[in-house]
């Protein structure tokens, strides 16, 4: 047993590293940093970006709570709402998920949407309870980086991305349309309006639609769109018919369209649709309206521009290039005496004259002068047959028919378009003043007078005097038998044969130049009325026909030839009597009255008795057609007169007593009344020529 | 107080024995296992302060998060409404719950922090070599750590009360409360702060004794 031990090792243990020193545990508080820092990166990463939206007002938009959406996705929330530096604004300071920040374009739409109740219906309506929030509405551009945005409190109708065509309407007034009005197709909601807005002009209102694809294939330039607002109520052959549109169309107003006729072509960009009032007037509306780039000039009128409305149209060569505006009086001053002329506004449209689109005030102006220049006038004209309704035509009758004018400009530089008087065929006057002239022809009167003509001519013709009158010439023949068979007698008949051809010559010249002067003129003022009365009943022309024959055989009445006859006879006996051979008379009365007699039945064999008779009832058939010869009576009654004042002489020559003077008195007389007639007659007449036409 | 307690006392370690931590029994230095129970024996707990240390700083960690971000998310009727933990402690005082408030302030604010300074202030003092030897005495840094080790678990009432109130508040549209991330971060705050003062072998506090003497 050794005590001896050898010494002790001394044995170090290893020497632990540091690292295997190390606790596993040291990998918690690892991973919860870097789970910690994760955490903190992604909170920084989906911090999203700041932009502002600047609203009107807030309208409900709650910091930290209000969102931000698109396509009703949460895409950021507001984080302040505060005051722009002027208190006038609200903005809204919201942060934007950051990847969704990169491509909001700066026409960015952002609007607060909220509960809404509309004709339309009911929208926002989650919104009740959880509060507004921002909607955003934006065609995704990556890159865009705009961080300011103005917003509205309510949403544009149409979002970003909605197939379809924005179109452009125009209209006079859009007091029956709004914002959000439907547009009807077939009465199928295809689209809606957006809010009207003025021109700049003031003079129109127009507002963008939107029409839904597919429906926009359908537009065309000749797609018409009218207001279906409300409800009609139209009342014709049909009966009583009310029309009802839809009721959202009824409380905001709607539009409906269709395509009214063939051919149309596509659309152009800037092409402006016309609003019209109804579907009747966008049918017939093939014609454009006056457009917005419509030139306004002044139309001066002398006469009345009865008939002459606001929106007539202004024609040329029959098509509609303007319409009238307004239509005022104006003192003309360019003349001495104060003058009032009538100032018509009128606007055309350069497009429908067919100058080129972008064509401007001052190239119609041209186009105007030149035409001016050429003899274009303003005239007012009927629009149509049976309307009273004026419109305004710009007429181009030849240069040399109208007085040379110019484009002048008023003071506040309208140009004024000359204007010719029109020539209206004032149809209605020119009916009523025929009806009211045939009306008032003394046609009664004519027949009553021409009744007393016939029974005074025919008393003439029957009474024993006339009878007798034969007779008493051969008596009378006898007596101045003596007178009349001295050579100067015997060369009686030549003379009173060339006496009678003489007469003859001047009674028809006579008649020609007055009776039928006078029945010419009848006829043509007859042939006028005819004419301007194209509706006049077609037994006219024939009338006239009778009258024209009626006129005729007038002309053929011989009475005339046979007074002037017995005229010329008695003219000569007259002054026969006043020759010397008087004092021989008695005893030369026996021979003289053979010669006479020789000299009557001559007369006779000439018919003189048979062509009174005959002309007598001619003239009787001729009243009794209504005698259209009364034309020439005041020259057959003044030388009737005349006949009897000759006869008088001749009578009164005679002495009182003798049985042939009173006899011719009493013829005379008979004629005198005859003549009288006549005369009243033919004072009827001239008073009323026409009254040939009815007898009153 | 250490000197209160009289003189110091002979260690386990001085007098060559190492007591089982499970079951109690004393062995002799050097045995590896409990002859009674079969638990490892360490007379010191190897790498405790390292382990402390690691469990302190994560359960730090995890308390930035769980302060910053909301700690419940309450929606009602549609409104959503997220409350941190001292964004909850300023709505209760402003609601005028000030017990609820001052509850809330010192179970989610006042411990966590408490804690992490206590074990962090222990871990420092039992360092090997440390010279911070005044202060509360070895007998207070008992107590501290015996404190920091009951009140850990009564920190978790925040998280309680949101799992509380996530589980019953599924009133869908009504109202909904789910928990936010904070709730997470702060219930692993605890969990890791539990941890750290588990990871402390508090027979280290009595060494500074031993090195004062030695």
């Amino acid at each position: 047993m050794s005590t001896q031990t050898p010494a002790e090792m001394r044995i170090d243990p290893p020497k632990r590293s540091f690292w295997r020193n190390l606790s596993v545990i040291w990998l918690v508080p690892v991973l919860a940093v870097v789970i910690s820092l994760a955490i903190a990166w992604q909170t920084f990463a989906a911090r999203g970006v700041l932009v502002q939206i600047t609203f009107q007002n807030a309208a409900g938009v709650t910091p930290g709570e209000t969102t931000i959406r698109f396509r009703d996705v949460v895409i950021g929330a507001v984080e302040d709402v505060s005051f722009s530096p002027d208190l006038t604004q609200v903005i809204v300071t919201a942060s934007v998920d950051r990847d969704v920040a990169d491509t909001l374009p700066e026409d960015a739409r952002f609007w607060v949407v909220q509960p809404e109740v509309s004709a339309r219906g009911i929208s926002g309506l989650s919104t009740v309870l959880s509060g507004v929030y921002i909607e955003a509405s934006f065609r995704p551009e990556p890159g865009a980086s705009a961080r300011s945005f103005t917003g509205s409190l309510s949403g544009p109708l149409v979002r970003e991305g909605q197939q379809g065509t924005r179109i452009t309407m125009r209209t006079r007034e859009a007091n029956r349309v709004s914002e959000g009005a439907p547009i009807l197709f077939r009465g199928i909601e295809v689209g809606h309006i957006e809010a009207p807005r003025l021109i700049l002009s003031g003079e129109s209102v127009v507002f963008d639609a939107f029409i839904e694809a597919p429906h926009d294939r359908r537009l065309t330039t000749a797609t018409r769109f009218w207001d279906t607002s409300g409800f009609s109520v139209s009342f014709g052959a049909s009966g009583l018919s009310l029309n009802v549109g839809n009721l959202a169309a009824l409380v905001t107003g709607g539009i409906a369209f269709d395509t009214v006729f063939s051919g149309g072509e596509p659309l152009n960009p800037g092409y402006v649709f016309d609003l019209f009032p109804d579907e009747a007037s966008a049918r017939q509306s093939l014609f454009r309206s006056v457009g917005a780039n419509a030139v306004e000039m002044s139309i001066e009128f002398e006469g009345s521009v009865n008939g002459l409305e606001v929106g007539a149209a202004v024609q040329y060569r029959g098509l509609r290039v303007g319409e009238v505006r307004a239509i005022g009086a104006v003192l003309a001053e360019d003349t001495d005496s104060p003058q009032v002329r009538l100032l018509t506004t009128v606007a055309l449209d350069p497009q429908a004259i067919g100058l080129p689109v972008d064509a401007g005030a001052e190239r119609l102006l041209d186009f105007l002068e030149d035409a001016v220049a050429q003899g274009l006038r303003a005239r007012l004209a009927t629009s149509s047959l049976f309307s009273a309704a004026l419109v305004i035509e710009l007429a181009e009758p030849s240069a040399d028919e109208v007085a040379p004018a110019e484009m002048r400009r008023r003071e506040n530089g309208m140009a004024v378009l000359p204007s010719i008087p029109s020539d209206l065929p004032d149809f209605t006057a020119t009916a009523e003043g025929v009806l009211e002239r045939i009306n008032s022809l003394p046609v009664e009167e004519l027949m009553n007078q021409a009744i007393r003509l016939m029974a005074s001519v025919e008393m003439v013709v029957s009474s024993e005097g006339t009878r007798e009158a034969p007779n008493a010439a051969l008596a009378l023949i006898e007596d101045i038998r003596g007178l009349v068979g001295g050579e100067d007698a015997q060369a009686l008949p030549g003379e009173l044969r060339s006496g009678l051809a003489e007469l003859r010559g001047v009674v028809s010249e006579l008649r020609l130049r007055e009776a039928m002067d006078r029945l010419l003129a009848v006829l043509d003022s007859v042939d006028t009325v005819t004419a301007n009365t194209a509706t006049a009943s077609a037994d006219f022309p024939a009338l006239v026909e009778d009258l024209r024959a009626l006129v005729d055989r007038a002309s053929g009445v011989e009475v005339e030839e046979l007074a002037a006859a017995a005229t010329r006879v008695l003219n000569s006996a007259d002054s026969l009597i006043g020759s010397d051979g008087m004092r021989d008379l008695p005893p030369a009365l026996s021979g003289a009255l053979t010669e006479v007699q020789q000299v009557l039945s001559t007369l006779r064999e000439g018919d003189a008795v048979e062509n009174v008779n005959r002309t007598l009832a001619s003239a009787r058939s001729a009243a009794e057609s209504v005698a259209q010869a009364m034309e020439s009576l005041p020259a057959l009654s003044q030388r009737l007169d005349r006949l009897v004042g000759q006869a008088d002489a001749l009578i009164a020559s005679y002495g009182a007593r003798s049985n042939f003077n009173a006899e011719a008195m009493q013829v005379m007389r008979e004629f005198r009344d005859t003549a009288r007639a006549v005369t009243q007659l033919a004072r009827a007449i001239e008073r009323n020529p026409n009254s040939l036409l009815i007898g009153r | 107080m250490s000197g209160t307690q009289g003189q110091t006392a002979l260690t386990a370690r001085q007098a060559g024995l190492v007591g089982c931590q499970s079951c109690g029994r004393v062995h002799a230095m050097g045995t590896s296992h409990c002859i009674r129970c079969g638990s490892a024996l360490h007379s010191r707990m190897p790498g405790s302060l390292q382990k402390v240390w690691a469990w302190l700083f994560a359960g730090m960690v995890v308390y930035i998060p769980a302060n910053i971000y909301p700690m419940l998310l309450t929606s009602s009727l549609g409104r959503t409404t997220e409350s941190t933990i001292i964004g909850g402690v300023i709505d209760l005082i402003d609601y005028g719950s000030f017990g609820v408030a001052l509850i809330v302030f010192v179970a989610s604010v006042l411990i966590p922090v408490g804690k992490f300074l206590a074990i962090g202030y222990l871990a420092l003092v039992v360092r090997p070599g440390s010279r911070i030897t005044k202060g509360s005495g070895l007998h207070g840094r008992q107590h501290l750590f015996e404190v920091v080790e009951f009140i850990g678990r009564w920190s978790m009432i925040d998280v309680f009360v949101v799992a509380i109130l996530s589980a019953l508040v599924q009133l869908d549209f009504a109202a909904t409360i789910n928990p936010g991330i904070a709730a997470v971060s702060f219930s692993l705050s605890v969990a890791f702060t539990m941890l750290a003062a588990q990871s402390f072998d508090p027979r280290l506090i009595w060494d500074a004794e031993e090195a004062q003497a030695a």
